[in-house]
């Protein structure tokens, strides 16, 4: 079966088996930000956009994203033009290993564009679902609020 | 994995999803979020029924309470700005307890009812505020309780080509209070004990009490036994305390790797009273 869908604004098409799930797809496909961790909707590391909602794209068939818009790491900056939340991330030291930086940058653009000016309560709960090995949690709720004050706190 | 899947289907009207699950040459299943079809290993689905295309997301405000998609996410449950009153309080704090963020924008209102685990947040939260399933089979229609629908087993109680596409509950005003509490090991994880909790006061008496269970028994219920020591009566503290032992005699109590039965016997009546004095104080105020 065929499925369009717009990822990091470039229209694709893709001839797939209708139990492909998304996150296997992507990934097969070059976007390879997406991390397999747990495989059961647990870690957050493959964390997407799917139409403007963060989600976990192990559990999600990409049969289910007919027509839908989709955002990967890839699609928010680059090594020359990075976005606020990647430049404060390096920053804030809010990388170590790096395997969960994907997803909880996926995590925390979707929560700025939904709500600009988030309390750090507010950043803590939208990045519940992205676990970090290294125990990095601190470091990358101070870089959201740094990206959220327009660098005020840094 | 499901190994024998071949067929994806999207249809854009009920009368058409209800016809493809209902076919008899291969078992078709409807796909909601999605969050426990893509995990689970089983080799009979042949056929997905995605139910994204049916307008059946949403959240209103009827004559008397909500109306709620069963499409709808349950992170717009818990972020809703319409859930004002008791009950929608209750339906945002069960919501909110669901899974993590990225769970909840997945997780549908609908799926988190009929799939029915042992920790389903939603499903005790629905039988405390006496909610009602909307079920189509085509172009018919039923209204039933979420109680009958959960005491059956919603996926037995749903008839071949038949779907749940609302869930309607009624606001209740001033002089009700609730309260939900959710206990698990980290605020994500799955349940061990979840209690949900309606108390509606006319006067000084209890007029209704409603006291709901999950992850401590096979799938979510109400004790009668318990909400009857409340009712028609003035609270006190020690009809509370034995309102709240009630809840737990007598209960086929699940015990697995999460905690054992013993330890459920000896937390789930404190959770059951807190809950209590929550409500009442929330009805009184």
């Amino acid at each position: 079966m065929n499925v369009t869908m717009t990822i990091n604004g470039t229209k694709r098409t893709f001839d797939i088996d209708p139990r492909t799930l998304l996150l296997d797809l992507l990934r097969e496909n070059g976007y390879k930000s997406i991390k397999k961790g747990c495989g059961e909707g647990s870690c957050g590391a493959c964390a997407v956009l799917i139409n403007g909602r963060p989600k976990t794209s192990c559990l999600q068939f990409a049969a289910q994203c007919e027509g839908a818009t989709i955002t990967t790491a890839e699609g928010l900056g680059t090594p020359d033009h990075p976005h606020p939340l990647q430049t404060a991330f390096v920053r804030h030291g809010a990388t170590q290993c790096g395997y969960c930086n994907p997803g909880s940058l996926i995590a925390a653009k979707a929560l700025l564009d939904a709500n600009p000016h988030p309390t750090a309560e507010e950043v803590r709960e939208a990045l519940d679902g992205n676990l970090c090995r290294c125990t990095g949690y601190v470091k990358r709720i101070e870089a959201v609020l740094d990206v959220a004050s327009g660098g005020k706190k840094a | 994995m499901l190994k024998h899947l071949t067929q994806f289907y999207r249809p854009a009207s009920v009368e058409e999803a209800c016809a493809l699950l209902a076919a008899r040459d291969r078992r078709n299943v409807a796909l909601a979020g999605g969050t426990n079809i893509a995990a689970v290993n089983d080799s009979t689905i042949e056929g997905l029924v995605d139910l994204s295309g049916l307008d059946l997301s949403y959240i209103r405000r009827t004559s008397d309470g909500y109306a709620i998609g069963a499409m709808t996410p349950v992170q717009d449950i818990f972020k809703s700005a319409i859930l004002t009153g008791p009950a929608g309080q209750l339906l945002r704090s069960a919501s909110g307890r669901i899974g993590s963020t990225l769970l909840r924008h997945a997780v549908t209102a609908g799926g988190n009812l009929v799939a029915l685990f042992p920790w389903s947040d939603l499903p005790p939260a629905l039988l405390v505020l006496d909610a009602q399933a909307v079920c189509r089979r085509g172009v018919p229609k039923r209204t039933v309780s979420v109680k009958n629908m959960i005491d059956a087993g919603p996926r037995h109680f749903l008839q071949p080509g038949e779907i749940l596409t609302e869930i309607q509950v009624p606001e209740f005003g001033l002089g009700t209070g609730v309260a939900f509490r959710k206990m698990s090991r980290t605020h994500n994880d799955y349940a061990l004990m979840t209690v949900a909790v309606r108390i509606t006061l006319q006067g000084d008496e209890v007029k209704e009490a409603r006291i709901a269970l999950n992850a401590v028994c096979k799938k979510a219920q109400r004790r009668s036994d318990a909400e009857k020591q409340l009712e028609n009566m003035v609270p006190t503290p020690e009809r509370i305390a034995s309102a709240a032992a009630a809840a737990v005699h007598d209960l086929d109590m699940t015990t697995d790797f999460r905690a054992s039965r013993e330890y459920r016997e000896e937390v789930l009546p404190v959770l059951v009273r807190r809950c209590i004095d929550e409500a009442l104080h929330q009805a009184r105020s």
